[in-house]
């Protein structure tokens, strides 16, 4: 019995392929766990970076440096009053953030964190992905369409438009990269045979045909941005125009829906963007071993290899470090003791994992999630530095920009792209 | 035709956008920070500030400066502050029995301040005066005395 259940961590392949349902349930509940973590830990990250660039603290109160500022939010939200308008369709009403959530956590089935690192692999994986996340704007309209109010309408109508303009740009850009992959033999769809096709030809698709794929990565980071609904394209849920646009009438649990699907479309848009263009779970340099050095029990290979293995533990070790200084540095007061006690044990938890990470077994197998989750995280900062840089494009300059300059951008570097392939 | 290359040149690569980014991530700088932490840390009140009234005392004996001249009544343009007096037998001079100051329609023009003539009653740099009740804004002369009470916080 448990000679069945562990005997899929030695294939090299995903639960998917594998046929393995007991796999692959534990694997969606990781995801949905990691994502929902993910999104916590972004929301408390969003409210310090954006703080430190306007000069404030951000959250300071609720534990060391406002770190459980996320749980208390949630708790927070989840004893809100339900409020739902006498004047609302009750089932559309009911119905839309739950389709936006569903639409936002299905796409998590084809990203691939690693080799086997996804729920499957599915042949038409990119397309899947687009696909249900494009059916987001649907919950969105819902949203903005049931509440019969006028802000949430005019909000779902700015969304949709926005969505479908900005969907072609991106659809566009998609498919060059999906041209790169038919260089290295036959070319796919797959999520997971992107990267692999990345890997075989020794370059991330971001530098091939410099500049062509950077300049499809490019017009793919700035619609991304407005497919997501964040700043400076955020006009759906406008503040100072349209209240909060679509989820104006929402209240309590079912705008922190909202607000979780948001962030995960985020994750999930910047998956894609890393898939596609950034080498997905590949290391920087990842054709590039070293010498070979042999460890006795430990390591056998090159030693670059070696040394970008042990990154992931280091990280966790640096952040444990942060945690422990931050330990020291509390002020001994009564007070604060329930506090330094807390952050001990989080530095502690995270020098913890650290060490785990550290042993072989364990090692060889994050290591691509760990490369993964750093390019999407350092997708997940960019989005906040946008939103805490750039002032809200009008209406009519947004539908310029993705009719006007993205579209014809994307058209050329996709002729371009098939002609310099076929030239190749 | 005449298209000057260099605005577009700017527009493609960005070079405003790549600016204002470069400013937001500079202040990211834990040293620009502002934001004072309120309760733990205080701003620095200037000397002028008009804030809750505060009745002197001699740092000596302990006994008031007040003289019980009633001058402070008079200033007042809403009438808030009542005093009552009585002349010591012994010494002939009048002394304050009572000195009631209800803040609540207080506009702190600081008249009554400017009226003393022995430099008792002073305005200090308090402005914590937030409470409960409206009975909490009758000033007696005790909590006058005593000047502000704020809570202190530690780090």
């Amino acid at each position: 019995m448990l000679q069945s259940f562990t005997s899929y961590l030695n294939q090299p392949v995903t639960p998917g392929e594998a046929g393995n349902y007991i796999w692959a349930t534990i694997y969606i509940l990781v995801v949905v766990a990691g994502v929902s973590l993910a999104v916590m830990i972004m929301n408390w990250g969003e409210r310090k970076a954006l703080a430190h660039m306007q000069i404030r603290l951000g959250p300071m109160r609720v534990g060391p440096h406002g770190l459980l500022q996320p749980v208390a939010d949630a708790v927070k939200l989840l004893i809100k009053e339900d409020i739902m308008p006498a004047e609302a369709d009750k089932v559309v009403f009911w119905l839309a953030p739950v389709a936006t959530v569903i639409t936002a956590w299905t796409v998590f089935l084809v990203v691939p964190f690693g080799r086997t690192h996804a729920v499957t692999d599915m042949n038409i994986g990119i397309l899947f992905m687009l696909g249900v996340s494009s059916l987001g704007v649907l919950g969105i309209v819902l949203a903005g369409w049931a509440s019969n109010s006028h802000y949430p309408l005019m909000g779902a109508l700015r969304s949709s438009a926005q969505m479908v303009s900005y969907e072609i740009a991106m659809g566009l850009a998609v498919v060059c990269a999906v041209l790169m992959t038919s260089l290295s033999g036959t070319g796919t769809l797959s999520m997971i045979g992107i990267v692999e096709a990345q890997r075989d030809q020794g370059l991330w698709f971001i530098f091939k045909f410099f500049p062509l794929g950077f300049i499809a990565f490019m017009v793919f980071a700035v619609a991304m941005i407005a497919e997501t609904n964040r700043a400076p394209f955020d006009l759906p849920e406008a503040e100072s125009e349209l209240v909060a646009g679509f989820h104006t009438e929402y209240s309590g649990f079912r705008w922190s829906l909202f607000f979780l699907a948001e962030y995960s479309a985020m994750v999930a848009v910047s998956s894609i963007a890393v898939t596609l263009w950034l080498g997905g779970w590949l290391r920087p340099f990842a054709g590039f071993h070293g010498p070979h050095i042999t460890i006795p029990y430990y390591w056998e290979g090159g030693a670059v290899d070696f040394a970008f293995s042990l990154l992931p533990a280091l990280c966790f070790f640096l952040l444990a470090f942060f945690c422990l200084i931050g330990v020291v540095r509390m002020p001994k007061i009564p007070q604060l003791k329930i506090q330094t006690i807390g952050l001990a044990g989080l530095g502690l938890l995270l020098g913890f994992v650290g060490l785990v990470l550290l042993i072989p077994a364990v090692r060889d197998r994050v290591q691509d999630i760990f490369w993964f989750a750093a390019k999407v995280a350092l997708f997940m900062y960019l989005y906040i530095w946008y939103r805490g840089t750039f002032p809200r494009y009008r209406f009519d300059q947004l539908m310029k920009v993705g009719w006007k300059v993205l579209l014809p951008l994307a058209l050329g570097v996709l002729i371009l792209t098939a002609v310099v392939g076929v030239l190749q | 035709m005449s298209v000057s290359l260099g605005p577009l040149i700017r527009k493609a690569l960005m070079v405003d956008l790549l600016k204002g980014l470069k400013v937001t991530f500079t202040y990211q700088h834990p040293k620009e920070i502002v934001t004072e932490q309120y309760p733990l840390q205080r701003p620095v009140i200037s000397e002028r500030y008009r804030g809750l009234h505060r009745l002197n005392v001699n740092p000596e004996t302990g006994e008031t400066l007040c003289i019980a001249c009633d001058l402070c009544a008079q200033a007042c343009p809403e009438k808030l502050i009542s005093l009552t007096s009585e002349r010591n037998p012994v010494t002939k001079r009048k002394e304050l029995r009572s000195y009631t100051l209800d803040i609540s329609r207080c506009m702190f023009c600081g008249l009554c301040e400017d009226a003393c003539p022995s430099d008792c009653l002073e305005m200090s740099q308090d402005y914590e005066i937030a409470t409960y009740s409206r009975e909490g804004f009758i000033f007696d002369r005790q909590r006058l005395e005593a000047g502000p009470q704020p809570t202190v916080y530690k780090r």
